[in-house]
């Protein structure tokens, strides 16, 4: 083997070992396996980041509202299907920044589910410039609806259940059977009202008062957003904003819809109104395999970590009161 | 009569040249971004919409952290991608393909190149802080050595060599 000095007598150069043929034959070999590596490593990096490729392609975003609307990510509901508020205003946005995108669909199919959820989803919807159209399948009920009507155009299935504007508060209560177990309620509070709506205790009158007037507040505000989102008289709104649910047809009557139909009927909305040959394109919070395993975990620990302390400690036992559309 | 097996022709090791090193480099980053970035070119082509400008991918990217955060961890693993061919091209052969074609080596100031010396001299690829400083004072570094070698070469004690010819043996 030569070795030639190199910059005085510092080192010694080497040459390659291998014969010309033997290096373009590795450089190959390298270039091959680092191509199957980059193959891999994208798979992996979708599977775990969460990210659907194909999904982003078209110029309709497709976006489902689908189960109870939650305000948290994390909500309790491990397999079921809900909608958290922060998740749909993330696509809504999505779909907004994407210039390819002409309409967003909401495919709605959910009873409801925190009023704070749904306002925020309904602002969302109301904010974007791009055309709306809400979708109601099954059902597209009280917070779902609030939704719908921030939407430019709503499309509902005749049998479909709409409406059911209206709040609610609804818990149980249960002193009774405490009593009978001879367990006693201290009330060790410092504020008047800070135990309003505990489960442990009778709720007065003057709570049930206060308790009442917050949610006509809430349902006139619901109703409200209703008759300005449809544009339609507040006090026909608040006629039948009495928690009613209504059919499809009916809803149309009303003037809670403003199509019967389904997704053809949504699409050649869209295709008129954009004059685009209308590509859907699925919007969906992916649940990646860390998303899910970790939700399992969580899951897990709580439980174990519950088993352990004191259930009486639980927070959610003090308040147990959600407001509900 | 029998001849003695002697080198038909003078040469000695020096620095390469600077143009040989950049057209090297340019060869190399072609060759990664035309077949070994393929499958990343695909997935950006398919999360951007050929249409957009830059200020347009840009926003979209940005919108959401589900985007920011995959477009760091691809950023990341391309990159550690990139080191790995400069690492098993420069290991085996002490070239890479861009080399090659340039007739240039690497070759380390004291002995047989070690893999902690290629890792110093290739840490420039790894886009976090503080190796992104390298972006800049590696390449200025070049023009002010005697060796024409980077920041990361003079680290890592290595250096980019050429066997030049002084011509025939008579």
């Amino acid at each position: 083997m030569n070795k030639i000095p190199v910059n005085g007598n510092k080192g010694f150069f080497q040459e390659p070992r291998m014969p010309p043929n033997f290096r373009w034959g590795y450089a190959i070999f390298v270039i091959v396996l680092l191509s199957a590596l980059g193959f891999v490593a994208v798979g992996v990096l979708s599977l775990f980041v969460g990210i659907d490729v194909e999904s982003l392609r078209g110029n309709v975003a497709l976006i489902p509202i689908e189960g109870i609307i939650v305000g948290t990510e994390d909500s309790e509901f491990l397999f079921e299907s809900v909608t958290s508020s922060p998740d749909a205003v993330e696509l809504i946005r999505k779909a907004e920044n994407n210039p390819s995108i002409k309409a967003i669909i909401l495919e709605i199919n959910s009873p409801g589910g925190s009023a704070v959820a749904s306002e925020e989803i309904a602002n969302a919807v109301k904010k974007t410039n791009k055309t709306t159209v809400a979708l109601i399948r099954e059902v597209g009920a009280s917070g779902a609806y609030w939704i719908a009507s921030a939407a430019d155009y709503v499309v509902a299935n005749r049998a479909s259940i709409t409406g059911s504007i209206g709040v609610i508060a609804s818990y149980l209560e249960f002193p009774g059977l405490l009593e009978k177990y001879n367990i006693t309620y201290q009330r060790l509070v410092s504020g008047k009202y800070k135990d309003i709506g505990s489960p442990f205790k009778e709720m007065t009158q003057e709570e049930k008062a206060i308790f009442q007037q917050n949610l006509d507040a809430i349902r006139d505000y619901f109703a409200g957003e209703v008759a300005n989102n449809r544009n339609l008289n507040k006090k026909d709104v608040d006629r039948i904003a009495n928690g009613l649910f209504y059919l499809g047809a009916q809803a149309k009557e009303l003037g809670l819809i403003d199509e019967l139909g389904g997704f053809d009927e949504t699409i050649a909305y869209i295709e008129k109104k954009e004059k685009i040959t209308a590509e859907i394109a699925e919007y969906k919070k992916e649940k990646t395999l860390l998303d899910v395993l970790s939700k399992v975990l969580s899951k897990q620990s709580f439980f174990v970590g519950k088993g352990i302390g004191s259930s009486l400690f639980d927070r959610k036992i003090q308040s147990s009161i959600t407001i509900t559309t | 009569m029998k001849r003695l097996n002697l080198p038909k022709e003078k040469t000695f090791i020096g620095p390469a040249l600077i143009w040989k090193r950049i057209a090297a480099f340019f060869i190399d980053m072609a060759i990664v971004n035309l077949i070994v970035f393929f499958p990343f070119r695909k997935l950006f082509q398919n999360i951007v919409p050929k249409d957009y400008t830059f200020s347009e991918a840009y926003k979209f990217l940005s919108s959401s952290t589900n985007y920011t955060s995959f477009i760091t961890s691809v950023s990341f693993v391309m990159s550690i991608i990139l080191l790995l061919y400069f690492l098993m091209m420069e290991r085996k052969m002490g070239q890479t393909i861009g080399k090659m074609l340039t007739k240039i080596y690497v070759l380390s100031n004291n002995n047989t190149l070690k893999t902690w010396q290629l890792l110093v001299r290739n840490l420039v690829f790894i886009p976090i802080f503080p190796f992104v400083l390298l972006w800049i004072l590696d390449p200025l570094f070049m023009f002010f050595t005697k060796s024409n070698q980077r920041l990361s070469e003079i680290l890592s004690k290595t250096t980019v060599v050429e066997v030049y010819s002084l011509g025939q043996y008579p």
